[in-house]
C-alpha cells in the first residue's frame, strides 16, 4: 500500500513539474525583453564586478555580442537588426573593450558589423580608437580607421593621416604608405575604393564575410568600369549619357557588367553611375549616438 | 623549525585529506577543458582567451581551497576543541600559528604547482591546434601570473588565521575573508571610480573618499598582483613592479601572521 502511494505520489510529481516547467517556458518569452532590458552597465562598475576576472567578463562580453549577430542571420524582417540592437551591441563592445582594452576580437567584430549594418561610422571608429591607443603594435586597426574615414566619411585627409600611422607600424607592408598616397587622388574614389578592400579581403578569413567582401567588391569593380566607360563616352560625344544603355547603343561597351547584389546600374542627373543596391555599398547613415561634441566620447574610458 | 615542521606537515596531510580538495580540482580541470570549447569560438585571438580562461580557472580554485580547505584546517581544532591536546604539548601558541600556517602554505603551494600543469597543458594543446592564432603569447609572463596568484592566495590564507584567531566559528572566519577578498580585488577600482564621480555621473560625499582612502591602506591590494591581462596579451612588465608586488605581499602576509599570533596567544578558551 504504502510503496502504491509512493509511486503515485511520485507520478504526479513528474507530471506537475513537465507541465510547470511548459508553462513557465511560456511565460518566460512574455518577459519584456529588448530596447527597455538593454542597458549595459559601465565598464566603471563592471570592472569592480568582475573581481580579478576582469579579462574573462570582457571575453563573455565578446562572445554575447559574437552571440546576438549569428542570431539574427536567420531573420526574416527587415531591418534584420534594429536600430537600437546596434545601439546595443555598440555598448556591449565598447564595455568588452573597456575591460579588456587590448583585446582584438571585440574592435575586429565591432568594425566589420557597426559600419556596413547599422551605420554607426563615428561609434565604430571611436571604438577603434580606443584600441589604436592600447595596441600600438597593430596595424590594422588605424588601417580600419583611415578606411572609414575615406570611405563612409568622405574625409581623406584623416584617412591619410591614419594609414601613414598604420604604415609606421611594425610589420606593415609598404601596401599602406601607397595607399595614403593615391588617396591624394580625391577623384579616384572608386578605384581607391576596391584598393581598400581588396586588403580586407586579403586580411579576412570569416567565410560569411568574405562573401559579403567579394559581392561588394564585384560591385565596385562593375561601378569602375562603368565610370571609365561614362568618361570615355563624354571625350566621344562631348556629353554625359542620358540612360546607361547609351553606352551599349553607342557601342562603347559591349555589355553592362553584372549587378552582384540584383539590381541595376543607372546614371543619375549629374552623369554618375549609380546602383540600385546604393544602400548596400553605402550603408544608411542614421543618427549616430555621439553628441555632437567630440570632447564627450566615451566618458568611461578615461577612467582608470 | 624542529617544532614547526611537524605542525606544517600534520596540516598539509590533513588538507590533502580533505574531500573537497578532489571537489575543487574536478572543478578545475571541467574549467579547463570548457577552455577548448569556449576558445573555439573566438575569431581571432585565441590564444588571449585560453589564457584567460585557463588563469582564471587556476585562481578561481586557489580561491575556493582557501576558503574551504585553509578555512577549516585553522578552525577545525577551534570547532572540535582538539585545540586543547595540541596546547598542552610543549610548543608555544604562536609556534602553533606559524606552524599551521606553514602547512596550509605548502598545501596552497603544491596544489596550485598542480593546477597550473594541469593549466599549461590546456593552453599548450589549443596553442598546438591553432598555432595561428597565439600572435602575442609569452610563458614567462604566464607562469609570473600564476606566481602571483600563488602569492595572493598565501596573503588570503594569511587574512584567515588572523580572522579565525578573532572569531568563535569557522563560518564567521569564511564570511569575513569572502569580504576581504572582495574588498582587496575592488579597492583600487573603487578608489578610482570615488576620486573622479563625475566620470559616470555620479555623486559622492567627501566622507565616502576619506573611508575609501583609509580602507586602501586597512585592506590588502589583492588587484595587484592579478597580472592575467599581461599574461594574455604578453604585455611587459617592469621588474620593479614585480618586485615591490612580491615585498608588498610578504608584508602584509607577515603583518596578518604576527597580528594572528599576537591575538592568539592572549586569547582564553572556554
Amino acid at each position: 500500500m504504502r510503496r502504491l502511494l509512493l509511486i503515485i505520489a511520485c507520478i504526479v510529481f513528474v507530471v506537475v513539474y513537465i507541465v510547470a516547467l511548459g508553462k513557465i517556458t511560456e511565460e518566460a518569452k512574455n518577459i519584456p525583453k529588448g530596447e527597455d532590458t538593454a542597458y549595459v552597465m559601465p565598464a566603471s562598475i563592471l570592472r569592480i564586478t568582475a573581481l580579478e576576472f576582469d579579462g574573462l567578463a570582457s571575453d563573455f562580453l565578446f562572445l554575447k555580442s559574437l552571440i546576438f549577430l549569428g542570431s539574427t542571420i536567420e531573420r526574416k524582417e527587415e531591418p534584420r537588426v534594429k536600430p537600437w540592437e546596434w545601439e546595443w551591441l555598440y555598448h556591449v563592445l565598447d564595455a568588452s573593450t573597456d575591460l579588456d582594452p587590448y583585446f582584438f576580437d571585440p574592435y575586429y567584430l565591432g568594425n566589420a558589423n557597426l559600419t556596413w549594418g547599422g551605420g554607426l561610422i563615428k561609434e565604430a571608429n571611436a571604438l577603434l580608437e580606443k584600441g589604436n591607443r592600447y595596441r600600438s603594435w597593430d596595424f590594422l586597426l588605424p588601417f580600419y580607421i583611415g578606411f572609414n574615414n575615406f570611405y563612409f566619411l568622405d574625409d581623406n585627409n584623416k584617412a591619410i593621416e591614419f594609414l601613414m600611422e598604420a604604415a609606421r607600424r611594425p610589420g606593415a607592408g609598404s601596401v599602406y604608405a601607397a595607399l595614403a598616397a593615391k588617396l591624394a587622388y580625391t577623384e579616384r574614389r572608386t578605384e581607391n575604393a576596391i584598393t581598400f578592400q581588396e586588403y580586407i579581403l586579403d586580411h579576412t578569413e570569416d567565410s560569411r564575410l568574405r562573401t559579403e567582401y567579394e559581392t561588394r567588391l564585384n560591385t565596385l569593380r562593375g561601378l569602375l568600369d562603368l565610370e571609365k566607360a561614362v568618361a570615355e563616352y563624354k571625350r566621344r560625344f562631348g556629353r554625359y549619357p542620358g540612360k546607361i544603355e547609351d553606352l551599349i547603343i553607342k557601342h562603347v561597351i559591349d555589355k553592362l557588367p553584372p549587378e552582384p547584389y540584383g539590381g541595376n546600374y543607372y546614371i543619375d542627373s549629374h552623369g554618375q553611375v549609380k546602383t540600385t543596391s546604393e544602400s548596400k555599398i553605402m550603408p544608411y547613415r542614421h543618427l549616430s549616438l555621439f553628441p555632437s561634441s567630440p570632447s564627450l566620447l566615451l566618458p568611461s574610458q578615461s577612467l582608470f | 623549525m624542529t617544532t614547526l615542521w611537524p605542525i606544517a606537515l600534520i596540516t598539509f596531510k590533513e588538507g590533502v585529506r580533505n574531500r573537497a580538495l578532489y571537489g575543487i580540482t574536478l572543478l578545475a580541470l571541467l574549467l579547463l577543458v570548457a577552455n577548448f570549447l569556449i576558445s573555439g569560438m573566438i575569431m581571432q585571438e585565441v590564444g588571449k582567451v585560453a589564457v584567460d580562461i585557463a588563469l582564471s580557472a587556476v585562481s578561481l580554485s586557489g580561491l575556493l581551497l582557501v576558503l574551504f580547505v585553509g578555512i577549516n584546517l585553522m578552525a577545525k581544532d577551534l570547532d572540535r576543541k582538539t585545540i586543547y591536546m595540541v596546547l598542552s604539548r610543549p610548543i608555544s601558541r604562536s609556534q602553533y600559528i606559524v606552524g599551521k600556517f606553514l602547512g596550509m602554505v605548502l598545501l596552497i603551494i603544491i596544489t596550485m604547482f598542480f593546477l597550473s600543469m594541469f593549466a599549461m597543458l590546456s593552453i599548450q594543446l589549443i596553442k598546438m591546434t591553432h598555432p595561428d592564432y597565439f600572435p602575442r603569447f609569452s610563458w614567462p609572463m604566464i607562469l609570473l601570473a600564476l606566481s602571483f596568484s600563488t602569492l595572493s592566495l598565501i596573503l588570503l590564507s594569511a587574512l584567515t588565521f588572523l580572522f579565525a584567531s578573532l572569531t568563535s566559528t569557522s563560518f564567521i572566519t569564511l564570511v569575513l575573508t569572502v569580504i576581504a577578498y572582495i574588498i582587496g580585488q575592488s579597492l583600487s577600482d573603487v578608489k578610482a571610480l570615488v576620486e573622479t564621480p563625475q566620470t559616470v555621473g555620479i555623486q559622492v560625499s567627501s566622507v565616502t573618499v576619506k573611508v575609501v582612502q583609509i580602507a586602501y591602506y586597512l585592506f590588502p591590494n589583492l588587484s595587484i598582483f592579478d597580472i592575467k591581462m599581461q599574461a594574455a596579451h604578453a604585455l611587459p612588465l617592469s621588474l620593479s613592479y614585480i618586485f615591490w608586488t612580491v615585498l608588498y605581499g610578504l608584508v602584509y602576509t607577515s603583518l596578518a601572521l604576527t597580528g594572528a599570533a599576537v591575538i592568539f596567544r592572549r586569547r582564553e578558551f572556554p
